[in-house]
């Protein structure tokens, strides 16, 4: 008769919670130290491994930009409130996307990312997603229209998440833009 | 980030997008992106830091519209942001 020991697989959920909030925390002391020490960042690339691509693709832009409709896209896991987060959980993070109304106002939205250090940006988010200063390039002539709305990503995402965002969530958000007549888009990491 | 970039530059968009590691980039390959040396963070400068914000979106588009071939990245320095947001204070 076999002994029977704890499921190392299946912790009960308070054991599995409490295991994601100290990764979570770690995650977020991580963040906290790349934001700080620049070189550690540095390393950090030099240490990880990329998609590479021999080619870029080309869209010219043809029409002047005082007519041409903008939309923003970033992946600094920004959010409306309202909004469901992006999943902390998970550590291959999460491939969706949030659609952002352009008349969203500032205290409208929330931040949701582990990996990086967004306190400045919970401060203003234009630093991460411009939602006001496009207006005022629209206003300045420089730009001819704000599309209505942007689109948010979370910018950890990793392994298998990576098929779903190329398949899938990117080309969603490629076609909703297109279908908005978005002739250029300004896209922001963090 | 660049991945997404591809995706909607190949919907027949044109993009535009911050880099903040042209290693990265220079693997990822979008069509193009200008690197500022931002801090992680801080893609468009700091907080309530508006005549910055604008700068670096006004370089955004210029080279938008400037960039000849794909895959370019463009080396801005941080001074030369400095500079046009002092300029614009100061008209």
């Amino acid at each position: 008769m076999a002994l029977l020991g704890p499921d190392l697989r299946s912790p009960r959920v308070s054991d599995r919670k409490c295991k994601l909030s100290l990764r979570q925390k770690k995650d977020k002391f991580v963040a906290k130290l790349l934001n700080k020490y620049p070189p550690l960042f540095n390393r950090w690339v030099e240490s990880s491994t990329f998609m590479e691509f021999r080619d870029s693709p080309w869209t010219q832009l043809d029409k002047d930009l005082s007519r041409c409709r903008l939309a923003l896209i970033t992946t600094g896991g920004a959010h409306l409130r309202r909004q469901p987060p992006f999943d902390m959980t998970d550590p291959a993070g999460d491939p969706t996307f949030r659609e952002i109304p352009s008349d969203a106002s500032p205290s409208d939205m929330v931040i949701t990312h582990n990996y990086y250090d967004h306190s400045d940006a919970d401060k203003d988010i234009n630093i991460v997603l411009p939602i006001e200063r496009v207006f005022d390039l629209k206003q300045a002539g420089d730009i001819g229209y704000v599309n209505h709305r942007h689109f948010s990503f979370m910018g950890h995402i990793l392994h298998h998440h990576l098929d779903t965002l190329i398949e899938d969530t990117a080309p969603k958000v490629a076609t909703a833009l297109k279908s908005d007549n978005v002739d250029i888009a300004i896209l922001t990491p963090a | 980030m660049g991945l997404i970039q591809r995706s909607i530059e190949d919907h027949g968009i044109a993009t535009i997008s911050i880099s903040l590691s042209k290693e990265i980039t220079g693997k990822i390959r979008p069509p193009r992106a200008v690197f500022f040396g931002s801090f992680l963070g801080h893609p468009i400068s700091y907080p309530g830091q508006v005549a910055h914000q604008l700068c670096v979106l006004r370089f955004l588009l210029k080279y938008l519209e400037e960039i000849p071939t794909p895959g370019t990245i463009i080396d801005i320095d941080a001074a030369v942001v400095d500079n046009c947001a002092a300029a614009a204070a100061g008209s």
